[in-house]
């Protein structure tokens, strides 16, 4: 059997350009690896057919950017065209898109292969993939063990070398996170980087999709590929398009890095902690300042995230009331009581419990009292970040507390994800971009992160630090991937 | 209702002109196939995200300046959310915090007296779909959902039918004239709802309000507060207390009925529209907006009057928009405003009312528009002239002197032929003379019409009649 899809996503398209390699070879490898590792629950619906009508058509086209050719894994909010897109929800079990999002239309412009849509907690509302209605995916590590969420089934399928790419959405931490669970790189791009025409919204000022893959390099040419100002998504960015890739490879001495306080203090675990503290000393090794910054409000990201995110996603919801499309109840004698049993057999429990709080917080005088607040901090939070940048290059923290646990863990308590999401929540909250970096391992094995957090739409910056890290701790990531 | 006295507030929803809809690409139309005219936003598809129509915050600024409201320089959107089929995403995005206008008015006459209307507010906001019910079933027409609306809001500063009727029409008239809505209360493209209570004269707090929709007319909305007026004041007078309602218009009873009473205050959940940022209306934005704008009907007014058309006429052509801004095109040229504001009102709208044709289907020039009001001004066309040659005026390229020719029309201006024909009738007329003579009055107009009839038309009837005054005196003497 065949090896194609353990190399570098730069070798496949050399042997591309040789001729020794065709798309359809490795799109018929990566249905192989779904066939053997179906135990993981990563795909929701596979796109074999389509995929390999496009390898062929491939066959018959010049070998295009590096990324043509690629087969890449969506995340399950990420509208396809006739390509059934759920949200891993009863809701939209039987839901076929009439139109492409503005990343998947340049995902395909640039000639990826879109294998299939991937698990994922349902309307992207937690932070195990455990509220899939499709059941949770596995962490390729030990399936015993959580992805991590909501993006678990992008992290799963990368991890486990199905996909060299995946796309995964970020609202509080739901690229990273996952990716710091399963030994990924994970970005989450600046607010604005990347069109969420197309997303299925969660909260919309939070949402942003971003690239999850086995290396850095890969990740800022995924990147490369989906960022960009969209017409049609009024929140996109107008920038001019760069090269995310262009500072990788370049070495870092003169450094200043800043490590906010409240993020290294008791919420971080030992052993996240020990690995943290191993990159700081790398980088001081090579002549990088590190020092420790305060940071405004981190303490009360969690609850200020909630309310916004919660009271967004309460509204965003709304629309899924079974008149139009998506599920709708059997029977009901009314307006009402279709929009009340449509809702209820519709949705899960904690996408249900959260459109309940989220619209409570916004009932009458509570807005004022909550919404409105929680906007105000939030504005002053990301202020604080910015005054820091004037300073600092690049923060650096933990990514999660700890490494992965294990299935069922949390779902007795549904504010446990959310604190695990701690550190994570205030990048979403002030904008920024941020990218989960593996950069060790806990006594069970497991991969730990960390994230490089950068001022706004400096990406590239990122990936510089990154690459140089990678580099040097160089890790085995191959961990996710049974090989025989 | 001596002892009572009414506050009125009233709502207006316009639809706004444009060639797409609010937040989306999809045409801006009416009447077209149902759901033939809507996008993925329209549908409140997940995923699907609104952009801004830059022509509609245009409009809005347009409405602003009409209406003297005070611009919102930096605004945003707001969602209002509610549950209803007609509501593709269960909330409507709309302004609630920072309405496009605040304050303004509008300025009525009532009893001679100009009275102003104040404004609340005016915000910019989306249609919803349109549902039609047949049996059990209800059909959903998206062509609508998302068409751009602009609603006006009163204070409660009203006191009689009367003012909301004259209202209602300035205002109606203002947007029009402003293009800013077609104003089509038939097609729905203009809703009206009216805010009522009653309170004893002198009493300090409003009474309870009750709000009755849909409405179907000016008229009707005149007819509606009435009816609702007596039905406030028949409670109160029997010890009853009013609930705070929404009534709907019944045409065909011609009153108010209940539809619903109102609850613990409707919670909409109010929250700024995350999907669409900021919108600021920069002067170079406003200067653009309201370099378009044409002239209002009050400023038409002034112009008019000016140039001594009559109070009746000048009401005639503000209703008549077309003929308004025809006449308008001609304000830097010599023309003589009252003669052809009578043409246009007259002999030329009876034409194209039979033919069911336009001013502009009609092969009337500039220049022969010019001429023919200059020809009728020196005498060279009398009334009757003008009722003949008309049709070729209005349906040929010839020009106005080459239709005289055709038709031999030459009028007489000479004094001495006219002075000839005078001579020809009054020597057969010698009854008429005596008459005359006799102080009957009616004896000139008999002998004006046997000399008009003797020049066959062709004569300027008011040197006519000078000339035949004058020689009747001398004979006299």
């Amino acid at each position: 059997m065949s090896k194609y899809l353990d190399l570098s996503v730069l070798e496949i398209h050399r042997l591309y350009q040789e001729k020794k390699l065709t798309p359809k070879v490795l799109l018929e490898e990566v249905f192989e690896r779904i066939e053997k590792r179906k135990s993981l629950n990563c795909f929701i619906t596979l796109n074999k057919e389509e995929a390999m009508k496009e390898a062929l058509r491939l066959e018959n086209e010049e070998v295009g950017g590096i990324l043509w050719g690629i087969p890449i894994a969506l995340k399950d909010n990420i509208v396809t065209k006739d390509l059934r897109t759920t949200c891993a929800s009863k809701m939209l079990e039987n839901f076929i898109p009439i139109y492409d999002a503005t990343v998947v239309q340049k995902i395909k412009d640039e000639g990826l292969l879109i294998v299939g849509k991937v698990n994922m907690d349902e309307f992207a509302m937690g932070s195990t993939s455990e509220t899939s209605y499709f059941k949770a995916p596995k962490n390729p590590w030990n399936e015993e063990y959580i992805t991590g969420g909501s993006s678990g089934g992008s992290a799963a399928c990368v991890a486990a070398r199905i996909t060299p790419l995946a796309l995964g959405s970020d609202t509080g931490g739901s690229i990273r996170q996952p990716a710091s669970y399963t030994g990924l790189v994970g970005m989450k791009p600046t607010y604005g980087r990347v069109s969420r025409y197309g997303l299925v919204a969660f909260a919309s000022s939070l949402d942003q999709i971003g690239p999850m893959t086995r290396n850095v390099f890969e990740n800022a040419a995924l990147l490369n590929v989906i960022a960009g100002r969209d017409e049609k998504d009024l929140t996109s960015a107008v920038q001019e398009k760069e090269d995310f890739t262009r500072l990788i490879g370049k070495d870092i001495h003169t450094l200043k890095i800043g490590i906010p306080s409240y993020w290294i203090s008791d919420v971080v675990t030992q052993e996240v902690k020990e690995v943290f503290n191993h990159v700081i000393e790398l980088l001081k090794e090579e002549g990088n300042q590190v020092e420790i910054v305060d940071i405004s409000y981190l303490e009360q990201a969690v609850p200020l995230y909630q309310i916004i995110a919660m009271a967004e996603a309460s509204s965003n919801l709304a629309r899924f009331d079974g008149i139009r499309y998506g599920y709708r109840t059997l029977e009901a004698e009314n307006v009402d009581m279709l929009y009340e049993k449509t809702r209820s057999e519709g949705f899960g429990e904690e996408v249900k419990r959260r459109i309940m709080v989220g619209s409570s917080l916004l009932s009458s005088e509570k807005a004022k009292i909550y919404y409105d607040k929680a906007l105000s901090i939030r504005k002053d939070m990301r202020k604080s970040f910015l005054d820091c940048f004037s300073q600092y290059d690049l923060l650096l923290a933990p990514t999660t507390t700890s490494a992965a646990y294990k299935l069922g863990t949390s779902l007795s308590d549904p504010l446990k994800s959310f604190m695990d999401d701690v550190l994570v929540i205030p990048v979403n909250m002030a904008g920024l971009p941020s990218l989960n970096l593996p950069a060790g391992f806990n006594q069970d094995h497991l991969p730990i992160g960390i994230q490089i957090i950068a001022a706004p739409f400096e990406e590239a910056k990122i990936y510089q630090l990154a690459s140089f890290l990678e580099k040097k701790l160089n890790l085995d990531l191959e961990g996710g991937h049974i090989d025989e | 209702m001596s002892k009572y006295e009414a506050t009125i507030g009233i709502e207006v929803h316009a639809e706004i002109k444009s060639q797409s809809k609010i937040f989306s690409n999809a045409q801006n139309s009416y009447g077209k196939m149902a759901n033939s005219s809507c996008t993925v936003v329209d549908l409140g598809y997940p995923g699907a995200l609104p952009t801004i129509n830059q022509e509609v915050i245009y409009q809005g600024i347009r409405a602003c300046h009409l209406l003297h409201s005070t611009i919102t320089e930096k605004m945003h959107f707001d969602r209002k959310n509610y549950f209803y089929p007609d509501n593709p995403k269960n909330y409507q995005i709309t302004q609630n915090r920072t309405p496009i206008g605040r304050g303004g008015y509008l300025q009525i006459k009532i009893n001679n007296e100009v009275k102003k209307i104040e404004l609340e507010e005016m915000h910019l906001e989306e249609d919803t779909c349109k549902s039609v019910h047949k049996g059990r079933m209800s059909l959903l027409d998206f062509n609508r959902a998302g068409v751009p609306l602009i609603e006006i809001v009163t204070k409660p500063c009203m006191h009689s039918k009367e003012e909301a009727v004259l209202y209602l029409e300035k205002l109606r008239e203002t947007l029009f004239y402003g293009d800013i809505s077609d104003c089509k209360i038939e097609e729905g493209s203009m809703r009206c709802e009216a805010n009522v209570s009653i309170k004893e004269v002198g009493a300090k707090t409003l009474g309870v309000k009750c709000e009755i929709k849909n409405i179907g007319s000016i008229r009707n909305v005149g007819i509606a507060i009435e009816k609702e007026i007596q039905r406030q004041i028949e409670l109160l007078e029997n010890h009853e207390t009013i609930k705070e309602q929404t009534r709907r218009f019944d045409d065909k009873l011609e009153d108010t009925v209940l539809m619903r009473y109102k609850e613990t205050g409707n919670d909409y959940r109010y929250f700024p529209e995350p999907d669409i940022p900021f919108v600021v209306l920069t002067d170079e934005m406003i200067d653009h907006a309201l370099s378009s704008l044409q002239l209002t009907p009050d400023e038409r007014r002034e112009i008019y009057k000016s140039k001594g058309i009559q109070e009746i006429n000048i009401e005639k052509l503000i209703a008549n928009r077309t003929l308004s801004d025809y006449l308008n095109t001609y304000l830097d040229t010599e023309l003589d405003f009252v003669i052809a504001s009578n043409l246009l009102l007259g002999d030329i709208l009876s034409y194209l009312h039979k033919n069911f044709i336009q001013l502009e289907q009609t092969k009337l020039t500039k220049e022969k528009f010019l001429d023919l009001v200059l020809k009728i001004k020196n005498g060279d066309l009398s009334n009757k002239n003008v009722k003949d040659i008309l049709e070729d005026v209005l349906s040929t390229d010839a020009s106005v002197s080459e239709i005289m020719q055709q038709k031999n029309i030459q009028n007489i201006k000479d004094s001495s032929v006219v002075i000839d024909i005078i001579q020809k009738v009054v020597t057969e007329n010698p009854e008429s003379v005596k008459d005359y003579q006799e102080g009957k009055d009616r004896a000139v107009k008999y002998l004006m019409g046997q000399v008009m009839k003797e020049a066959k038309g062709s004569i300027n009837p008011k040197l006519a009649s000078e000339l035949l005054l004058e020689f009747l005196k001398n004979t006299s003497n």
